[in-house]
């Protein structure tokens, strides 16, 4: 039971308030891969945010009931509050460019009622291989060979939802 | 053998779609599907005279090409065009990828949530 509950409502009603306020993020790294079908498992969902803190973030956090933890000394900035704990907080990508720059080439993934902005899964394999640690050496062969895929079958029909 | 207004709405709402989102992801026009929904026979003619004479409803005659086996046929068969198109790859990683594009996107995402729960990917 507690299995279906996983990215439900309060999870999308925080991404939906935050496309509401105009923040400018994505979503990134092995939940931005699953998203476009990589079969690939991940604890959390990786949010690139261009600037922080940000106004529109601030809202959309009061909206959800949730707060934003600002970084210290020992731990990186984090959120906190129900629904949005699942959600961590990026700043910079290995490997790629800026926030801009890697904007122009996300995708916008349909999410419930909402369209969210992925990184592409071709650069997200650029910052797997760019971090170098063993767990991204591990899924880089999975990323790839899902690339493929997801390029075949959009060849054949196209791929659903996006 | 008629369109059933209350199945159609029934299996969008499961999905999360109005019939007019369904609709235009089908790329079906809303003219089209609405005449086809007034028809009192969806079906040809042929087919009903048919079962007509044999004393059956139309639906005895039809079987569903859809079926579970049909489909994971048909996964194996495009998962192995793509497997020897690019040597090396591990078939298993195209399988189950051609399997999650059939679902929608926050059904792939919930998956690879659950499965990490389960996984100390760390």
């Amino acid at each position: 039971m507690a299995g279906s509950l996983i990215f439900g409502d309060r999870e999308i009603e925080f991404l939906k308030e935050l496309v509401r306020q105009k923040v400018e993020f994505m979503i990134v790294g092995l939940s931005a891969a699953a998203l476009q079908g990589a079969p690939v498992v991940t604890q959390d969902i990786d949010l690139w945010f261009r600037t922080l803190p940000d106004p529109g973030l601030e809202r959309a956090l009061k909206k959800v009931r949730g707060v934003y933890v600002p970084p210290t000394a020992r731990n990186a900035p984090m959120f906190a509050g129900k629904g949005i704990e699942l959600f961590d907080i990026v700043l910079s990508m290995d490997g790629l460019g800026e926030f801009d720059e890697e904007k122009r080439q996300a995708i916008k993934i349909p999410l419930g009622r909402t369209k969210v902005l992925v990184l592409n899964l071709e650069r997200i394999i650029a910052s797997k291989r760019a971090a170098g640690r063993e767990k991204d050496r591990i899924i880089l062969k999975v990323l790839s060979d899902a690339l493929k895929a997801i390029r075949e079958r959009g060849r054949s029909k196209p791929v659903r939802d996006e | 053998m008629k369109i059933s207004m209350d199945k159609v709405e029934y299996e969008c709402r499961r999905r999360d779609l109005n019939v007019g989102e369904m609709l235009r992801e089908a790329g079906v026009s809303r003219n089209a599907f609405y005449s086809l929904a007034r028809k009192d026979y969806v079906v040809p003619p042929s087919l009903i005279r048919i079962a007509e004479r044999l004393g059956i409803s139309v639906s005895a005659l039809l079987e569903d090409t859809d079926t579970p086996v049909e489909r994971m046929k048909s996964l194996a068969a495009e998962s192995e065009r793509i497997s020897r198109r690019y040597p090396g790859v591990d078939r298993d990683n195209i399988r189950h990828t051609l399997l999650l594009l059939d679902e929608k996107p926050v059904e792939r995402l919930r998956r690879a949530l659950r499965r990490g729960r389960f996984i100390d990917i760390r």
